[in-house]
């Protein structure tokens, strides 16, 4: 009985020891402080290490702003900001926070009210004109623009040789020639010219891109599958790639990457934040260069798109004033940061008026001595901009089940209206 | 017949105990080495072992995030016990005729599943934090309270007491114990099996608890390890022997747990009183 009575007691005392420190060093309840700025990101080598640098540039000339930025995942940060706009309770938002273009739309549109009205606070005109899209809603612009998921074809220069090829063939091509050049490669060295996971469809959504199509119509709501044509042939891009057997399979990131490390694959398209992974073999140095991504062959389509990239956003409160300022004279006009950004961390911006300076133009010798962050940003400039919409990963659901049935043998005329029809009744 | 039997047995067995210790193999040894060689799926333990503790500590604040979750599943753990006990007691010994009712409306609770409650108690929170921040949202208090009992729970404990004698109850009242006597002295020392069957499980659930957490707790020093691994795994360029090392600490507590108690937790999975 006494040992039960003093375990109890121990407990409350034990809880009571929680919240007491809890409340002392008073971490969580700033919110009424408006020049406390919390900001929400992931991933500490990139967009964390970004801010930290924006941060000591900022508090420089304001030390009476206190920033605070927190780590979270990017599902975590998804998952946090849904419950707290859903519920309605600003308690335990950020001021600022990082979000994938790809979503942006959901949460601008879903809860217009939560975000602040960027528009006076940077040169919208300063940024790739491909991220304003995703970024603005209604006519006014609420995301500033970070990073460029600008894409690029990671390319094994060394297999390309063996099969009789040079850099030079791999410029402006399209996906069908793509594939043709896999074909060789395959013959010549044994190894697999991709590598694809079939529960992503990450490159179905850059191929569409270089022909500025979409899943969603301009208007971001209504879904766009059936008769569309880039989607159509980005399609059969894949199945072409899957017939001509020079894909080989990953189930997950850490496979994809792996698959690429090992030297078991010969191209890599995708955006150019993949760069620390494929230097994280640094046996295979030199060996690696960076094509203009293939296009698809419709009309106006270009050899360059994007994946990924994120945008930051100041949520309404007290502190937004503060947390829009230094956003405004950090990422929104500070040319020097984007410089310190490409040569610190290798973050590639959307802020045109930095591309010109030295960072961007210095030769990586594990490309072979190529630019690549100065190809890159001229990649970035080209990329056709568009309305990425609410749904981009609830479509895509449904077009990896019918990518599987179009693989099948399911006409893809029939797959493309079947996706429309599905999406349509699912989005009402 | 019956030793060829026996072969296929043990044959059987090695390659499910195989199958589940596997995982837990590959994972200390990916812990000593390079990310490039998880990645890659070496077998072979690796010489990166000093090196990936030394880039976990200095990436993430490990010691304050243990703390952080020692605190919360300790406390947990004590107190959905406590109640969970007197619950399950008051359940079978007492007669009521709402009990039934009580009862099965407890039980479908279990029903619904997390993700749906998870707004309106944020919400709850939320209005709690205006009158009473100690205990409001991002505090650690507020990860205690929703999970602090579990109709689960009550339901284990229920069914246990079925087979505790009602004749100890009764002896223990005509010696002059009170109700909650009966329940400290005779219960709770006669159910100890239970009570450390129940303890594994909820120490277990409250140590790898993620959602709540994740949604309630706002400040990085108040995270609790799962939320820290899920940081590590959200890079673009994930270490992975960095994130296995993670992961082999934040097992450890919960095996040392289940290896202290492991002999009562079966005994008391198979029933206190015999």
């Amino acid at each position: 009985m006494k040992k039960m009575m003093m375990l109890l007691m121990a407990s409350v005392l034990f809880l009571a020891a929680c919240s007491g420190s809890d409340s002392a060093d008073g971490g969580g309840g700033s919110e009424q402080d408006s020049n406390k700025v919390t900001i929400w990101a992931w991933d500490p080598n990139f967009n964390i290490a970004a801010l930290n640098m924006a941060k000591e540039m900022y508090e420089k000339e304001n030390p009476d702003v206190e920033i605070e930025i927190v780590e979270n995942a990017q599902a975590d940060i998804v998952q946090k900001l849904n419950t707290g706009l859903s519920s309605g309770t600003s308690k335990g938002l950020p001021s600022i926070v990082l979000i994938e273009d790809y979503r942006a739309q959901s949460f601008l549109q879903a809860y217009p009210d939560a975000f602040h009205d960027m528009s006076d606070s940077f040169n919208v005109d300063d940024f790739a004109e491909y991220k304003i899209a995703p970024t603005s809603f209604d006519g006014k612009q609420y995301g500033l623009p970070f990073d460029s998921g600008v894409t690029g074809l990671y390319v094994r220069t060394d297999y390309l040789e063996e099969a009789g090829y040079t850099l030079e063939d791999l410029q402006g091509i399209d996906w069908n020639e793509y594939i043709e050049i896999g074909k060789k490669v395959k013959e010549a060295t044994g190894k697999d010219m991709i590598t694809l996971d079939p529960n992503d469809l990450g490159l179905i959504r850059l191929m569409i891109q270089t022909a500025g199509a979409w899943y969603m119509e301009e208007d971001g709501v209504t879904p766009a599958l059936a008769g569309n044509e880039a989607l159509k042939q980005a399609f059969e891009a894949y199945k072409g790639m899957m017939d001509a057997d020079i894909v080989k399979p990953n189930s997950d990131w850490s496979q994809f990457v792996a698959n690429f490390n090992s030297g078991d694959v010969a191209s890599v398209p995708t955006g150019n934040w993949i760069t620390p992974s494929v230097k994280a073999e640094a046996s295979q140095s030199g060996k690696w260069a960076v094509a203009p991504i293939p296009k698809l062959s419709v009309e106006g389509a270009v050899n360059a798109s994007n994946l990924g990239g994120s945008s930051w956003y100041v949520l309404n409160g007290d502190s937004s004033e503060a947390a829009a300022d230094f956003l405004g004279k950090t990422f929104g006009s500070n040319a020097d940061l984007y410089q310190q950004l490409v040569t610190e961390i290798g973050a590639i911006g959307t802020y045109k008026p930095a591309s010109g300076g030295e960072a961007y133009e210095k030769a990586d010798e594990f490309f072979g001595g190529q630019k690549i962050i100065s190809d890159f940003a001229g990649w970035t400039e080209e990329i056709q901009g568009l309305n990425y919409g609410m749904h981009t990963y609830a479509i895509e659901d449904i077009m990896i089940v019918e990518m599987q049935n179009y693989l099948n043998g399911k006409s893809i005329d029939d797959v493309l209206n079947d996706a429309q029809a599905q999406a349509e009744a699912q989005l009402k | 017949m019956t030793k060829l039997k026996r072969i296929f047995m043990y044959i059987f067995l090695t390659a499910a105990a195989f199958i589940s210790v596997f995982p837990i193999l590959w994972m200390i040894i990916s812990a000593t080495n390079q990310s490039v060689d998880v990645t890659k799926g070496r077998l072979l333990p690796g010489t990166h072992f000093g090196e990936n503790l030394t880039n976990l500590l200095q990436t993430i604040d490990l010691v304050p995030a243990l703390m952080n979750s020692a605190k919360i599943s300790i406390s947990t753990t004590i107190l959905s016990l406590l109640i969970a006990s007197l619950a399950g007691y008051g359940f079978e010994i007492y007669k009521s005729k709402a009990k039934d009712v009580v009862f099965t409306i407890l039980l479908l609770s279990m029903m619904i599943p997390f993700a749906s409650l998870m707004v309106p108690l944020y919400r709850m929170f939320g209005s709690i934090s205006q009158t009473m921040p100690a205990i409001g949202i991002d505090t650690l208090t507020s990860v205690v309270l929703p999970t602090v009992t579990t109709a689960f729970l009550i339901f284990f404990f229920r069914q246990s007491t079925k087979m505790f004698p009602k004749e100890l109850v009764e002896a223990g009242r005509i010696d002059g114990l009170s109700e909650i006597g009966v329940f400290f002295r005779i219960y709770v020392p006669t159910m100890k099996t239970t009570y450390a069957a129940a303890a594994i499980i909820t120490f277990m659930a409250s140590w790898n608890n993620y959602l709540w957490p994740l949604v309630v707790l706002q400040s990085p020093e108040k995270m609790t390890i799962p939320l820290l691994i899920s940081n590590l795994g959200s890079s673009y360029s994930p270490d992975y022997g960095v994130i296995m090392m993670a992961i082999v600490i934040a097992t450890l507590p919960t095996a040392i747990v289940f290896f202290l108690m492991q002999k009562h937790f079966v005994a008391g999975m198979m029933g206190s009183v015999k």
